[in-house]
């Protein structure tokens, strides 16, 4: 088990240095320069290249290259260009708001989610499962950006029950911080249910039809006891399977849904890094995205575990 | 009867309460809903607007403008003008304090001048002119010129990229790079930047206003609210919902398209600022196609704006076609001089030019970006004109960082789209400069230019920017589609505002 963690912990450099080297030649790739933009519309030719000069963005690619690695070996990240403060201050500034956004979300999927597909599996082709599949099916087909949209005119606008954006931090209280999130962990979590519950349907399914079910019944345990207690935990490693993709796919989905509810996240600052053309920044995020992803998988390998006792690491 | 002594009774209290004092009352926190956040907090170093909006809060200048776009003094007390126009000597009001508590003298003016000449896109073609500037006591500052000019006081006003006075320790520890502190004389002190979170400016208790009565940005300025957020929120539709619940008291740049909604919407003032720039088309005038002026001129000949007005701005009181390079509103300057040449809708005549120019056909690249989805919008409705004449146009969308990067670039572009935003003088226009990208370089247009930073005489100066304008259109420098206002919401409950091309928030303050 141990020998296995550290050669999983291990096999993270050499991707992390790929995702930093085709991240970072990706950016310089694009089109487009944070000096141009920090002049203004009015800037002469002459004053962006004053400024490209100053922000060291005239040396050639693969010198810039070698220098971000060098910083990397230090454990340093870089300075933000136009926030003027170190890339990991940056980020560590934007963890809050988006880790609760996803944590908030995935407990809203998992909760809509599972219980849903349960229901669905245990009244297969009844209209209570057709009824919920529908809906699932249009949670599955609604952009997250709409849903979002769609609250704010009627929790927010309509009903002002809710702020229509923005974000209030956990040391404003923690009630308020909920507040905040409510619509968009919503917005971002409803999609994720609705997938959660096809999951979590299908496989239940399959391990209804299985043998020791049937033995189940037949020695006269409860439909409760079967359904819970003997057919859901043994559907539950593909549903674990999703919820581990879920949560990266809800750090994707954080990226559109920060933007439209206005919470200052990592989303919000790789999307304004990229416009602005951050690059720091830009590398920054992306690597520690791609690290967060890959322990995500590690975690997700190991709590097959946890659920699964045939399941063995060496 | 009894109800008449009432009345009066009631009358002669709400008259004993002074007009102002009835309106606006100090306090409340004032939350502004901006496009973005700014790229830097230091005025001398960015032409962003944003920058603009957010920091002439915090930072003055030596003079601004009055309604009339007038400079009036700011900082200064006056000034007197010696030497056939070549020795201007500042006064500087006493007792202006910095937000750190020190009092602003002649030592901080020099520092920031001179810096903002130095590194500044605004200052640079001013300061050619200075021979020098400097501090003949503590509350007076001498700017001797190379040769005399007409445009000095106008540029020290000038708010975009602005001459703000920083304290001198700040402007000279910065030198050439951005400062690290935000710190000027103005009704607002800065307290703190959460990038994506927000700017907030708190009341400066120890403000020196003036005493004359506000005028344009002139005159007195006073900060009623306690704090002013500016919070970027990039989403249109979230703007203008914050707006809706309350959330917000003011919002910036909504989709001209919404605004019949906006009418309707109880609780929401619109504003439109009018005039607040014109569109355009900037043909490179270095490299390429369009450095034939019978290709700009076909270009020129083939348009027919409503339609692209229309596109790009919706609803018709959002836009004006207008031949004018300054606005109907600038009554000093405005003038439809060379206007046959504009919105000639004239297919037949392009044709002709194209034929003239051997044109066989070869893509014009026009690079557009639909961040601003009007420039996107006039484009697509241009080329669909153009490509009627006989032009094939090779229309390159992409996102706005990449537009400003790819037309410094003479080999990669034909025509670009841009604004141009509301200048208060044509010695300033962008849409006439030699150095900017598109390199509209015009013997007559530059020595014209030349003459309308160093001329005096009002007369003499109109007829110069006359015969700009003229040249302008003979020349086909660049393309005006036509004028554009932007539409700014508010709460209703927002007291003291004022529509002007710069938005401000001295002198404003909250109802309840």
């Amino acid at each position: 088990m141990k020998t296995y963690l550290a050669r999983r912990l291990l096999a993270l450099v050499p991707v992390a240095l790929v995702v930093a080297t085709v991240g970072f030649t990706l950016i310089h790739l694009a089109p487009g320069d944070p000096a141009s933009l920090i002049a203004g519309p009015d800037a002469t030719h002459d004053d962006i290249r004053v400024l490209q000069h100053q922000l060291g963005l005239d040396a050639p690619l693969h010198v810039q290259l070698l220098h971000w690695y060098g910083r990397l070996l230090r454990g340093d990240l870089g300075e933000s260009i136009f926030l003027r403060k170190p890339v990991l201050d940056a980020i560590l500034d934007r963890v809050e708001p988006t880790l609760l956004l996803t944590l908030f979300a995935m407990a809203i999927a998992i909760l809509i989610g599972v219980p849903t597909g349960v229901v669905s599996a245990r009244y297969h082709n009844a209209p209570a499962d057709q009824a919920l599949m529908s809906l699932a099916l249009v949670g599955i087909s609604v952009p997250n950006f709409l849903l979002g949209l769609l609250l704010i005119l009627g929790f927010a606008v309509g009903l002002g029950w809710f702020p229509v954006a923005g974000y209030s931090p956990l040391e404003y209280g923690w009630a308020r911080t909920l507040r905040s999130l409510v619509l968009p962990a919503f917005a971002l979590g409803f999609v994720q249910s609705a997938l959660i519950a096809r999951i979590t349907r299908s496989s239940m399914l399959d391990v209804l039809r299985e043998q020791f079910i049937v033995a189940g019944r037949a020695k006269g345990l409860g439909e409760r006891a079967v359904v819970y207690k003997h057919a859901l935990k043994n559907a539950l490693i593909p549903t674990m399977t999703v919820v581990g993709v879920s949560f990266a796919i809800l750090i994707g989905g954080a990226v559109v849904i920060e933007q439209v509810f206005n919470i200052p996240g990592l989303g919000r600052l790789i999307i304004s890094a990229v416009l602005r053309r951050d690059y720091p920044v830009i590398q920054g995020v992306v690597l520690c995205i791609a690290g967060v992803y890959m322990l995500i998988n590690l975690a997700v390998d190991l709590a097959y575990m946890l659920v699964d006792p045939r399941v063995r690491y060496q | 009867m009894k109800r008449l002594a009432l009345v009066l009774v009631a009358l002669a209290a709400v008259s004993a309460v002074p007009a102002a004092a009835q309106d606006q009352r100090p306090g409340g926190v004032f939350k502004a809903a901006m496009i973005g956040e700014p790229p830097s907090l230091d005025l001398h170093w960015t032409t962003a607007t944003i920058t603009q909006q957010i920091t002439w809060h915090v930072y003055e200048t030596l003079y601004t403008f009055d309604r009339n776009f007038n400079p009036m003094p700011l900082l200064a007390e006056g000034q007197t003008v010696a030497d056939g126009g070549r020795r201007y000597t500042i006064r500087l009001r006493h007792g202006v304090k910095f937000h750190n508590g020190k009092e602003m003298t002649s030592a901080d003016v020099v520092a920031s001048l001179t810096r903002w000449g130095r590194i500044s896109t605004s200052g640079k073609p001013l300061w050619k002119n200075v021979e020098a500037v400097e501090a003949k006591d503590p509350y007076t500052v001498m700017i001797h010129l190379k040769e005399s000019s007409g445009v000095l006081l106008v540029g020290l006003a000038r708010p975009n990229n602005g001459a703000v006075i920083y304290p001198r320790e700040i402007a000279e520890a910065a030198g050439d790079n951005q400062t690290k502190d935000v710190i000027g004389t103005g009704p607002y002190r800065f307290v703190e930047h959460k990038p994506d979170r927000h700017i907030k400016l708190a009341r400066f208790k120890d403000y020196a206003g003036r005493s004359e009565a506000p005028d344009g940005y002139a005159g007195k300025r006073t900060a009623l609210l306690d704090e002013i957020l500016f919070i970027p929120v990039p989403d249109v539709a979230v703007r203008i919902a914050g707006v809706e619940t309350g959330e917000y008291h003011f919002a910036q740049q909504i989709k001209q398209d919404q605004y019949d909604r906006i009418k309707a919407l109880p609780g929401v003032v619109p504003s439109i600022i009018k005039p607040s720039g014109w569109s355009t088309a900037v043909f490179n005038h270095k490299q390429g196609l369009m450095t034939d002026k019978r290709l700009r001129l076909a270009f020129q000949a083939a348009l027919d704006m409503e339609p692209i007005m229309a596109a790009g701005f919706g609803n018709r009181d959002f836009y004006r076609l207008d031949p004018g390079l300054l606005y109907q509103e600038q009554t000093a300057w405005y003038t439809k001089a060379g206007g046959e040449l504009y919105n000639q809708k004239n297919r037949a005549k392009a044709a002709a030019l194209l034929k003239e120019a051997g044109y066989a056909g070869q893509p014009v690249r026009w690079v557009t970006t639909k961040e601003y989805e009007w420039m996107y919008k006039n484009a697509l409705v241009a080329k669909q004109q153009l490509e009627e004449a006989g032009f094939k146009i090779d229309l390159q969308v992409v996102d706005w960082a990449t537009l400003v990067q790819r037309r410094n670039k003479p080999e990669l572009f034909d025509v670009f789209s841009t604004g141009f935003g509301f200048v208060s003088d044509p010695a300033f226009m962008t849409s006439a400069q030699c150095n900017w990208p598109g390199w509209w370089c015009h013997e007559e247009k530059d020595r014209l230019i030349d003459g309308l930073i160093k001329e005096s005489d009002p007369k003499k100066r109109r007829a110069m920017f006359e015969r700009i304008q003229v040249l302008f259109y003979e020349d086909a420098g660049r393309i005006k589609f036509g004028d554009s206002f932007t539409l700014d919401i508010l709460r209703k409950e927002v007291r003291g505002f004022k529509t002007t091309p710069e938005t401000f928030f001295w002198n404003v303050s909250l109802s309840k």
